[in-house]
């Protein structure tokens, strides 16, 4: 294919997807679009987790604490200094950099598995930190943070009749200027540094990029993504809250979320994000009378598309494209291929 | 020092069980360079298989080994039927089947035996003696015995006999393992099996130290033993033992003796294993290896 | 920030335009604006409360409006039926039971008309914010007309913000905590389970007449609850001989108490206070068992069930605590009508495996007595007028398994019920807990023994 044809191609399904997406809070009720908001957010935090660990190969299980400290920072500046929802996004960036670089410096140290099972400890020790420093900030002494819900200004009357339609359109602003900025990043100068380091470490050093600075800057970068959607989960669910296993339960759904969309992909974090969250909503949906088995059916799912899809539903599909426009590509002269 | 020596022992108490569920952990990652973290859930299952049988009025010694058989097939099974097909796969793969047993297992336990608590008996007696002012209670010893026990029967496994060899050499290079005839398929499903009925007992030898058996029971532990096994060195048997040790050790004395650390306890281990990799970073007793995640 | 992006707001406008336009024309799934009409709402402006209240509790001005269709009234509960809180999934067990019981003779009657009761039970795993979810959803999506015993203290301080707003009366809510006294929140009303501070109240009564020195170590859990313990009765215990010598925590999330209980028990006190809940309970009196330490056990109200107790074996034996409960394992209530009634009830409709001596089934039998009770003596069918009736209980007595002698009142001062219970201790013999001293009157005492804090913060 032309690359100005495909250019256009992705162009289009672009325009169709937002479109899409655009007319969700439209035609869906509160718990639906709320779904659908959930789905942005832990798009955002895969999208950054996957410059970490898909691009860079520093596997983190303990992003989950960084999606916590983006939304107890924003929950606390709006419920203790009564802020807006959006000016505490700039401050969450900041924090959540310097933490994660903060942590990327002894991460250099590590290597894969030592280093999952340290961001491990984070995602563990991360709830009891939040019970014991925040929760002065919470109801009644409780670490659980409610600030005042963000509502629909005058100005967006003309699309919006719920408040919760706002906040999703707001959710979705965040998630697609996030993703264009990661998609960026990854095809330009720092993207191509992040592979190299992660494929072969001497090799990108000899090639005169400074190894350690691309680490620590990924693990920096990842940390305010996954930061930025703890606080949009603040805006969606009005509420920051640190519970062990969900903190725990959240570290891992963003790493099967990349997994599952495909690893090193721009768009499969995303797609991941969206089959981890309506999976387990249908997981919940499918065996109505026996709620105790939902993560059963959640987790077999996951298992079932690890064997059929290995490589991801972004790699999967890349990889029926390349035989769809082989074998049309091939037609006129047909010769026997072994697949 | 009497109250010192207390804490050691609820800290040895806790470690011994940390470092059984370690020894597994490290056990299937040496044979296979897989991180199993569906192991706390697969040991949840049998113990709720040694419950059920000791409520039917098996004895609690016959229930543990008949679970722990049961457990070794299940382990082998388990390789075979869910991880060999993905055995080549990404690491991530690997990590994200055993992420989906883990949901799995503990959903499923929790359908088969239901959700209200279970007590299941100690394989102990009762009681204990007094030391001065120490009481050392029966199931303490007994702990304790169990996993030295287990050391010796995995030491012995894994050096003086065939299967042993066998194993050892898979973990340490699979290709060349083959050209010697020997199958690595087979090697890794004894891995898991082995892992699989360690778990076993060490659920059975976990639970009854808490008030009850609990779809969560094993969770709490699971982080434990992986900053043991962390700590230790993934690869070394050695060091899961020791790495398990301290973190209960340290977990007990934070509380005693450390006031500001109430609560947040977990701060002792990972802060632990956090200097002991900066110096070390593949643990107190791991070598330096090519790991897969 | 968004208008500063002219083009994207302008593509964004064209497809909203475009999407409204398709809902417009042919989609029965698009969602319904707000309804701008106030005559639909049966709450709204309605001046109708119970007769003999002159002056209306709630302020229902800014409610959104609600109406009853059909002849069923829906309640939602968000409980924990999973993880390490899912005993309490028993208190929906013996409330089912009670509404299949009404409901078999015809359901309720409120204000004339007879309505079946419907029970929705989500489970949120004891986790706060899934209960707002769970809440949210039975609120927007099933359309409940109001919530019932939803459990634990931090679950429900984090929906009462959206039930005030909505105007859901959230009735006879699991937990014993002073915050259900706020008088900005007339919309949750407690339980019939002993108020924690109360508990601390005749703890400090019963250890002046007998042990007016004492020495008390407390355990309790790390968070608001257990908090609620040390803070009531470290501000009773002020001019008095009793002393707290020692005051440690554990984490709510691993009930693992050994190394806190050996520190404790290093002081020797005479009094051992457990503000803790479930395994937690059961747990620390093994250790203390095990520590050879031999005090008098306090446990908290809300560890008197029988499973609970019966997991800390022989180390149980002598506890104290208060219960507004008959204990269905007492055999002394054998013969009492209340008792015979549950067990009975809970044979014909209850679950195979449901027990017939569980304090849990029985707490939830209750508070499901107390809803059908409200709902009766409701003068019409709307929240209002049901919040109204709740927060006027008057003297309500011999409801599900309340101690006999015992009631309960609810009135514009006292927010709080429970006040009327035993002080019990737990025999091992005979398995079951029998009443030390009782019934002890504490009506109307709740907010006066509590700092104001706990109650107002």
């Amino acid at each position: 294919m032309a690359r100005s044809t495909m250019f256009f191609t992705r162009l289009g399904i672009s325009v169709v997807v937002l479109a899409g997406l655009l007319y969700v809070p439209q035609y869906f009720g509160t718990t639906e679009t709320q779904l659908w908001s959930q789905a942005i957010y832990y798009s955002l935090a895969a999208i950054g987790l996957n410059l970490l660990t898909g691009y860079n190969g520093q596997v983190s299980i303990g992003h989950g604490a960084f999606f916590g400290l983006g939304a107890y920072t924003t929950a606390i500046l709006m419920e203790n200094n009564g802020w807006q929802f959006l000016p505490t996004l700039p401050v969450v960036i900041v924090i959540a950099l310097a933490a994660g670089a903060a942590f990327g410096f002894p991460a250099l140290r590590l290597k894969g598995l030592y280093l999952a099972l340290i961001t491990l400890g984070i995602a563990a020790l991360f709830p009891d930190l939040v019970n014991r420093f925040a929760s002065k900030y919470g109801t009644a002494g409780t670490s659980l943070i409610q600030p005042p819900a963000v509502v629909a200004p005058s100005w967006a009357d003309s699309f919006t009749d719920f408040d919760d339609q706002y906040r999703y359109y707001m959710a979705l602003f965040i998630g697609v200027v996030m993703l264009v900025l990661a998609a960026n990043l990854v095809r330009g100068r720092f993207g191509r540094a992040l592979v190299a380091v992660r494929d072969h470490e001497s090799a990108a050093s000899i090639l005169g990029i400074d190894v350690a600075r691309v680490k620590v800057s990924a693990f920096a970068i990842s940390s305010a993504y996954a930061a930025v959607a703890g606080s949009v989960s603040v805006l969606i669910e009005g509420s920051a809250n640190a519970g062990k296993v969900e903190v725990f339960r959240q570290s891992i759904l963003f790493l099967a979320a990349i997994v599952i969309g495909g690893v090193a992909t721009v768009i499969g974090p995303v797609v991941g994000a969206f089959v981890v969250v309506f999976g387990q909503d249908f997981a919940e949906d499918l065996i109505d009378d026996k709620p105790e088995l939902a993560p059963a059916t959640f987790g077999i799912l996951l298992i079932l598309l690890m064997y059929v899809l290995p490589d991801g539903i972004i790699g999967g599909a890349r990889r029926l494209l390349r035989r769809l426009t082989d074998r049309s590509a091939a037609e006129p002269a047909p010769t026997p291929r072994t697949t | 020092m009497t109250l010192f020596l207390q804490q050691l022992m609820n800290g040895i108490g806790n470690g011994v069980i940390y470092a059984s569920v370690a020894l597994a952990l490290v056990l299937i990652y040496r044979t296979t360079g897989i991180l199993n973290f569906a192991q706390g859930e697969m040991a949840l299952f049998a113990t709720y298989c040694t419950w059920k049988l000791s409520d039917e009025g098996v004895g609690i010694v016959a229930a543990i080994a008949i679970s722990m058989v049961f457990a070794f097939v299940t382990g082998a099974v388990v390789e075979r039927v869910l991880i060999r097909p993905v055995e080549r796969a990404s690491p991530f793969v690997i990590l994200i089947v055993t992420i989906g047993m883990f949901l799995a297992v503990n959903s499923l336990a929790v359908t088969i035996f239901g959700d209200d608590e279970k007590q299941l008996p100690s394989a102990f007696a009762d009681g204990g003696w007094s030391v001065g002012d120490v009481s050392i209670t029966y199931e303490f010893v007994g702990l304790v015995l169990v996993l030295v026990a287990e050391c010796v029967l995995l030491f012995l496994l894994l050096q003086r006999t065939k299967l042993g060899l066998g194993l050892r050499a898979v973990a340490s290079n699979a290709e060349s393992a083959r050209l010697v005839g020997i199958s690595s398929g087979t090697m890794l499903m004894f891995g898991w099996a082995i892992a699989a009925a360690l778990g076993a007992l060490g659920g059975a030898m976990y639970v009854p130290t808490t008030p009850a058996l609990t779809a969560g029971s094993m969770q709490a532990v699971l982080v434990y033993a992986l900053a043991g096994a962390t700590l230790g060195g993934f690869d070394s048997p050695v060091g899961a033992v020791a790495g398990g040790l301290v973190v209960g050790v340290g977990e007990a004395m934070a509380i005693q003796y450390i006031e500001p650390l109430h609560d947040i306890e977990l701060v002792v281990p990972f802060a632990l294993i956090g200097i002991v990799l900066l110096f070390k970073p593949t643990g107190l007793f791991g070598r330096n290896v090519v790991e897969r995640v | 920030m968004m208008r500063s992006r002219p083009t994207r707001t302008a593509i964004r406008s064209l497809a909203v335009a475009a999407a409204i336009a398709l809902v417009g024309a042919a989609c029965e799934g698009g969602r319904d604006k707000p309804s701008s009409d106030p005559t639909t709402g049966g709450a709204g402006s309605s001046p109708s409360t119970g007769p003999g209240t002159p002056e209306p509790i709630i302020d229902a001005s800014n409610c959104p409006p609600y109406e009853l269709e059909g002849d069923t009234i829906k309640f939602g509960m968000s409980l924990p039926q999973s993880g390490l809180y899912s005993a309490f999934d028993n208190i929906r067990v013996g409330a089912e039971v009670y509404f299949d019981y009404i409901n078999d003779q015809g359901g309720v009657d409120i204000g004339g008309s007879k309505y079946k009761i419907e029970l929705t039970a989500i489970d949120d795993a004891y986790e706060a914010q899934s209960t707002v979810n769970n809440v949210n959803e039975m609120i927007n999506d099933e359309d409940v007309f109001g919530l019932f015993s939803v459990v634990g203290t931090k679950n429900n301080l984090a929906i009462r913000d959206i039930i005030n707003e909505q105007c859901v009366p959230s009735l006879f809510a699991a937990t014993g905590a002073a915050a259900w006294g706020n008088k900005d929140y007339p919309w949750l009303l407690g339980t019939p389970l002993v108020p924690y501070p109360l508990e601390m109240k005749a703890l400090v009564d019963y250890l002046e007449a007998n042990q007016p020195d004492a020495t008390v170590a407390i355990l309790r859990a790390s968070d608001d609850f257990g908090r609620t313990y040390s803070d009531v009765f470290g501000s009773l215990i002020e001019g008095t001989g009793i002393t707290v010598v020692k005051d440690e925590t554990y984490n709510p999330e691993q009930f693992d108490t050994a190394a806190q209980v050996t520190s404790l028990a290093a002081t020797d006190a005479d009094v051992l206070i457990l503000g803790a809940t479930l395994l937690a309970c059961p747990d620390a009196l093994g250790n203390v068992k095990d520590s050879g330490w031999d005090p008098l056990v306090y446990l908290s109200g809300t560890c008197t069930s029988k499973t609970i107790i019966s997991l800390a074996g022989d180390a149980a034996d002598g506890v104290i605590s208060v219960s507004s409960f008959m204990d269905p394992a007492d055999p002394q209530w054998s013969t009492n009508a209340q008792m015979t009634l549950f067990k009975d009830t809970l044979a014909e409709f209850g679950p195979a495996d449901a027990d017939p001596e569980s304090g849990v089934i029985g707490f939830g039998w209750s508070a499901a007595a107390a809803l059908v009770h409200t709902l009766t003596n409701s003068p019409e069918a709307t929240r209002v007028s049901v919040m109204e009736t709740a927060r006027t209980l008057t003297d309500v007595s011999e409801i599900g398994l309340m101690v006999p002698g015992a009631a309960f009142n609810v009135n514009a001062d006292d927010w709080f019920l429970g006040e009327t219970f035993n002080i019990v201790q737990y025999s091992l013999d005979k398995g079951y807990f029998e009443v030390l001293e009782g019934p002890l009157d504490f009506d109307g005492q709740t907010a006066s023994v509590t700092p104001d804090a706990l109650i107002n913060s």
